[in-house]
């Protein structure tokens, strides 16, 4: 019998390399994802059978280098240190090679075999750039090749070379960091002798210089006595280079990638203006840029809006006969009515997942492969800095326009966890598309259009007045903006479907459960008579101090579910989606604005408590429900004046 | 050690410039990094270290970031570190 041989791959690179198209075209549909160890980063995985191989594949969080300054940089280091894949394939963009190799360095003095693939070597090629492959190799000492990922070019012939090179010893003779500091490296591997630690000694000697505190740590356990002689030779270097010997290795290191990009890079001269340099300019551009960014905003809440009411209207009608037909054939027992509300959960989540949530991610998707979303956080970072988290931060209120619970997820591009926290609280004060429905259904419709939009204008100024005490009250440093800017691309539909793919199916994962499970919970509340106990019991709150009906009560409390069913349920309470019969201008905009504010929903909470620990998720729920009832309040009073 | 390290940055601030002054369009060599070391060495690991090139390609409106140039890619660094970088105009 042929035994198929095993060999395992990690995928690294930096951001933006075109990463995810060489996981997918190598693993297409055996992939499965799951969450590294503790840690709320996704962890991919998939399987490749090629030749006689089964090839594991693993791709590593997109990282620029493999400091442990963030939790994906110390995942991914970790990883590859402790489980010795047998071949780490090190996806470069070829239009940024200098920076790449940076990392490239970094990889290979882990000491593991490196193969490097020059990816989207088209697009350099386009740009007049050529890199001399045969010479890079022979300086890197490791393999490397050109591929284009999101065409599948040069792919099989990367495998091949994957293959090649599990089957050869790995010994290769290490890069030169110039003669002081390999001097010391030296010295200390000498020191290092005999030290049973699971990491190559060359590498844990350049990590004590580099002052690595995880690794420091570690070294002082085993054997303390290095690092003084370490002090030493530092405050050595520290004297030749005139500042700190952490800095003098990355400095080397960036020095020595440029090196090797003078000696294998040739660029043809530079054309007047490309394209790409045109659309930039336009795109970021102080005064079109912006004109651009809210052209293009605006749109893409148009297209998502109408294209949701004319979807969501279409599943209603398609959903329309299910209750009754349910009733006819499983009864109105208490069980039945149960299973009904478990049902309608489901149907509820189908009629906000496929009309709102699947075309704002295609559109958001799209924009991002096209590489326009860097360029509204460039816009965008002056104004977020005032509210204490950066730039990034407005892609993740963007998506929160949409729904609060991908907004949520997406705080995960924030690189400490007090900017993960302050914009996640954000995004949940950010009107999502289930508090537009009450928001224009109710105001917009029976009050005026301006009313409606002023409730948008209101709640940025309330989020911006919330982002600038959240980030003063909680501890730590803003952190300062640094992202590589992306050329503009032509977008992969394949990719974008992927990623839409990807971030709908975590969407129906995380709120799909909670969702079903307290409907369930509410319904039997309601089915065992509590509802208007529940309902003359917040009468203080809902019609005393908000001037509202005391059926609010029961809306609010279901309103957690979703937004949305606050007003589905007034209509089906009052038999008439004719509003300004029982509510006032003045009771609508209350009603408005304590559904905007009151609480997150489930789902959003579930991602809360999921990436902040349950005290926090329910700390922020009793923050925002007291804010929102001594807000609203204050605006019905206010409101008295108007009308 | 930190205030040896200050007065040497304003030495070096008579001859060279923070990175904001310069106008678009205009590169400089980078002279020094006035951060941290968990700041510095991020921007090493982007290739951002003394002696390298940068140019300056676009600033934003109310001093807000700016687009820069270096070891051949386009970065975007936040105002604030962009005024800790002193470079050396050409």
């Amino acid at each position: 019998m042929n035994e198929t041989k095993k060999i395992n791959v990690v995928l690294a690179g930096q951001g933006n390399t075109g990463k995810t198209s060489v996981f997918n075209y190598f693993t297409g549909s055996h992939q499965h994802t799951g969450n590294w160890a503790g840690k709320t980063i996704e962890k991919l995985e998939g399987t490749l059978y090629y030749k006689d191989y089964t090839i594991d594949v693993l791709d590593l969080p997109g990282i620029y280098s493999l400091t442990t300054l963030s939790v994906e940089e110390l995942i991914a280091r970790e990883y590859i240190i402790k489980h010795k894949p047998d071949v780490v394939i090190n996806i470069v963009d070829s239009t940024n090679l200098e920076r790449n190799l940076i990392f490239t360095l970094q990889l290979l003095e882990l000491g593991c075999r490196v193969i490097v693939a020059l990816n989207m070597i088209d697009i350099a090629r386009k740009k007049g750039i050529t890199i001399d492959i045969p010479k890079l190799q022979n300086i890197l000492n490791t393999p490397v090749t050109g591929t284009v990922a999101s065409r599948g070019t040069g792919l099989t012939d990367l495998m091949d070379k994957v293959i090649e090179l599990r089957e050869v010893s790995n010994d290769r003779v290490s890069l030169n960091y110039g003669k002081e500091i390999e001097d010391c490296i030296s010295q200390l591997t000498d020191e290092l002798k005999g030290v049973q630690v699971p990491y190559p000694e060359r590498w844990i000697a350049i990590k004590l210089l580099e002052k690595d505190n995880e690794i420091v740590k570690i070294i002082r356990q085993i054997k303390p006595e290095v690092l003084e002689k370490n002090k030493l030779l530092e405050e050595k270097l520290e004297e030749i280079h005139g500042h700190d010997s952490s800095l003098v290795i990355a400095d080397e290191r960036s020095h020595l990638a440029a090196q090797i990009t003078r000696e294998t890079v040739t660029m043809a001269p530079h054309r007047k203006m490309s394209l790409n340099d045109r659309l930039d300019f336009i795109t970021t551009n102080r005064f079109s840029g912006y004109l651009v960014m809210i052209l293009i905003a605006g749109g893409m809440f148009f297209t998502v809006f109408s294209l949701g009411n004319w979807l969501s209207s279409l599943l209603d009608s398609l959903f329309i006969g299910w209750h009754e037909w349910w009733n006819n054939t499983v009864g109105t027992s208490f069980l039945s009515a149960l299973g009904w509300s478990a049902i309608e959960g489901v149907l509820a989540l189908i009629q906000i997942a496929l009309p709102y949530i699947l075309p704002f991610y295609i559109i958001l998707y799209f924009l991002e492969e096209w590489g326009y979303i860097a360029r509204i956080s460039f816009l965008m970072d002056n104004f977020m800095h005032k509210m204490g988290i950066h730039g990034k931060g407005c892609i993740s209120f963007i998506i929160g326009l949409g729904c609060n619970v991908p907004g949520c997820l997406s705080c995960r591009i924030m690189e400490s966890r007090r900017e993960r926290f302050i914009t996640a609280v954000l995004v949940t004060l950010v009107p999502c598309s289930a508090v537009s429905v009450i928001v224009f259904g109710l105001v917009g419709k029976y009050v005026g259009l301006i009313w409606a939009l002023g409730l948008y204008v209101f709640a940025m100024i309330l989020i911006f007045i919330a982002g600038k005490i959240s980030s003063k009250i909680l501890p730590g440093e803003p952190v300062e903006l640094i992202m590589p800017m992306p050329d503009y691309k032509t977008p992969q539909l394949k990719s974008i479907l992927y990623q839409t793919w990807d971030s709908l199916k975590e969407f129906i994962y995380i709120a799909a459960p909670i969702v079903i499970v307290s409907g369930i919970i509410i319904q039997a509340i309601n089915l065992a008579g509590w509802m208007p106990a529940i309902s003359s019991f917040l009468s203080p709150v809902t019609v005393s101090w908000l001037g509202l009906p005391a059926i609010t009560g029961i809306l609010l409390i279901f309103g957690i579910l979703r937004k949305e069913l606050i007003l589905v349920m007034l209509a089906a309470y009052l038999g008439t989606t004719e509003f300004a019969e029982v509510l006032t201008s003045q009771q609508m905009i209350t009603l408005a604005v304590v559904s905007m504010f009151y609480v997150p929903c489930v789902a959003t909470i579930s991602v809360l408590w999921k990436d902040f620990g349950w005290k926090k998720a329910l700390a922020v729920c009793i923050i925002e429900i007291v804010f929102a009832i001594v807000l609203a309040g204050i605006v019905t009073r206010l409101l008295n004046l108007v009308f | 050690m930190q205030i040896i390290n200050t007065t040497e940055h304003m030495e070096l601030k008579k001859s060279n410039i923070s990175l904001i002054e310069l106008e678009d369009g205009q590169s400089g060599t980078i002279v020094s990094l006035n951060g941290g070391r968990n700041l510095t060495k991020r921007l090493a690991d982007l290739g951002i270290s003394p002696g390298t090139n940068i140019t300056v390609l676009r600033r934003s409106l109310f001093s807000g970031p700016v687009q820069v140039e270096v070891a051949g890619s386009k970065l975007v660094l936040g105002r604030g570190l962009a005024s800790k970088i002193l470079v050396k105009p050409q």
